[in-house]
């Protein structure tokens, strides 16, 4: 028997005001995949990125979750299971503890959100179970962008999207996250997929590309076509100039 | 003086503009460049007061429920348009009816309770009493939520993001919006509160001073105006409750997706 990938595009494209971000995007990503679209900036990555978890509506095309359309699922429920981290953590006032048990404002939390279980979470994502009481104005990008993380696993997703994670970090910090992003999937099973405008840092992380230029999908595959791209837009991309 | 009121006179109100002379001085003086919009402003308030003080000597004269029914309605769908037309730059969907709905609602709750309960007035739409009281809260309940709306607004603007990280987390609209519409109430009722905790001690109510003016006893102008303030108060809470409760819905999408679209300003 087939078994159903977990996200099936299938011509999906995108317009808004009369102005096409996506063009004919057909995708499969499977259970356990970590895939990275690349792509130069405008080329409408985070636009993609935010038709998995429902944040926006494609305007044509289908995309399945587990072999059911998408928006099927109650929105709610398929956010908690469709984790997102963006390109700028937001924090909303108070500490990283209330920016932690920020779903108690809301239903039912996925896990118990005891202490236990905050600071679990943050050694997950290397953080010290003292920030837990500070005030988020008073940390640094890297320990948000750590916290908006956490805030992510407490709901127990499947999938984790990342929306440029990295961008605004400097190159330590950056591989410093990647690297916990890859021990995460590596430990708690997750499906990722990260988009990202910075090819360099993800060879040894990720297992399946996708370039994304001009709102196309221009090739796609497992890692190694980093190495060895076969279409002219993707060589001129990874060579650094204008697609 | 044996005078038990002073009678202005349609002279002594042309006198007044002395009053906009200087004003205008002022504006010009410090460069701030809306001396047409004054004047305009305040030649539609002398046209605008002078029409209503003879439409309402002619409204005063009618005995019937449906008339003063009629009529409080229409001030209400006047206003209606005139809060859908403050906000036509945003394109809040079925705006309008949001705005008058909402009027109707409050306008009939507070005014039942003060005709019914509080004035008792036989009969109950009896037009000194059903007009001026209605066209206070409806002026009231308009310029508060245009003032509630606009706050909105500007939260949802700025917070755009938070409110996508918290639906991204699996909140529902309403707890998305959460703080903006808590911050949206707080900022229309603040004013509001601190008139209750100052009148009587800095500030002469104006429906107080011109019932003195005109030779009531202060004892019973006290009394209107304390009922006054409550039902402003009241109003402003009943008013931008509902008018938020339909407005922030209109910000999402049946998949509870943020309308980014509608936080832009349309160029008229």
């Amino acid at each position: 028997m087939n078994k159903e990938p977990l996200f099936r595009l299938t011509s999906v494209s995108k317009s808004i005001a009369g102005k096409t971000l996506l063009n004919d995007i057909s995708l499969r990503i499977e259970a356990g995949d970590f895939l990275s679209i690349l792509g130069p900036s405008g080329a409408g990555k985070s636009t993609l990125l935010r038709l998995f978890n429902g944040l926006d509506s494609p305007t044509g095309g289908t995309i399945e979750y587990l072999g059911k359309p998408l928006f099927s699922y109650p929105m709610t429920e398929l956010r908690k299971r469709v984790g997102m981290v963006f390109q700028n953590p937001v924090m909303v006032r108070g500490t990283v503890r209330d920016n932690l048990c920020l779903t108690q404002r809301w239903g039912q939390p996925s896990v118990d959100l005891t202490e236990e279980t905050l600071v679990s979470v943050l050694s997950r994502v290397g953080l010290s179970p003292a920030i837990l009481d500070q005030d988020t104005k008073t940390i640094s990008g890297g320990e948000k962008q750590r916290v908006a993380l956490a805030r992510v696993l407490l709901n127990k997703p499947e999938v984790l999207l990342l929306d440029e994670p990295t961008a605004n970090l400097d190159p330590q910090l950056a591989r410093h996250i990647l690297r916990l992003v890859h021990q995460l999937f590596e430990k708690l099973r997750l499906t990722i997929i990260m988009v990202s405008h910075d090819h360099s840092l993800l060879s040894n992380y990720t297992t399946r590309i996708a370039f994304l230029i001009g709102g196309k999908i221009v090739e796609e595959g497992a890692a190694g076509i980093l190495e060895q791209p076969s279409t002219e837009a993707v060589k001129t991309f990874l060579a650094g100039g204008v697609t | 003086m044996s005078q038990s009121f002073y009678v202005i006179t349609w002279t002594d109100v042309l006198v007044s503009f002395i009053l906009v002379a200087i004003s205008l001085g002022l504006i010009r003086w410090w460069k701030i460049g809306l001396e047409k919009t004054l004047l305009i402003g305040t030649l539609r308030t002398f046209i605008q007061l002078a029409g209503m003080g003879y439409v309402l000597t002619f409204f005063f004269r009618q005995r019937h429920w449906l008339f003063m029914v009629t009529l409080v309605s229409l001030m209400i769908l006047i206003a209606g348009f005139e809060g859908y037309r403050r906000e036509k730059e945003f394109r809040i969907p079925h705006y309008f009816a949001i705005v008058t709905g909402s009027l109707f609602f409050t306008v009939f709750i507070v005014l039942g309770i003060i005709l019914k309960f509080i004035l008792d007035v036989q009969p109950w739409y009896y037009p000194y009493a059903m007009i001026p009281i209605a066209g206070m809260i409806i002026g009231n309940a308009l310029n508060s939520t245009t003032l509630t709306v606009n706050r909105f607004i500007g939260e949802l603007q700025h917070r755009d993001q938070e409110i996508e990280m918290l639906l991204s987390l699996g909140a529902p609209a309403r707890v998305a919006v959460q703080d903006p519409l808590r911050n949206s109430i707080r900022a229309a009722l603040i004013p509001n509160i601190n008139s209750l905790m100052m009148v009587g001690l800095v500030q002469l109510p104006g429906v107080m001073t011109g019932q003195i003016l005109s030779g009531v006893d202060p004892l019973i102008a006290v009394r209107y105006q304390i009922m006054i303030m409550y039902m402003w108060i009241t109003t402003v809470i009943i008013v931008d409750i509902l008018v938020l409760a339909f407005v922030y819905r209109q910000f999402f999408t049946p998949r509870i997706q943020l309308r980014r679209h509608l936080l832009l300003k349309k160029h008229l």
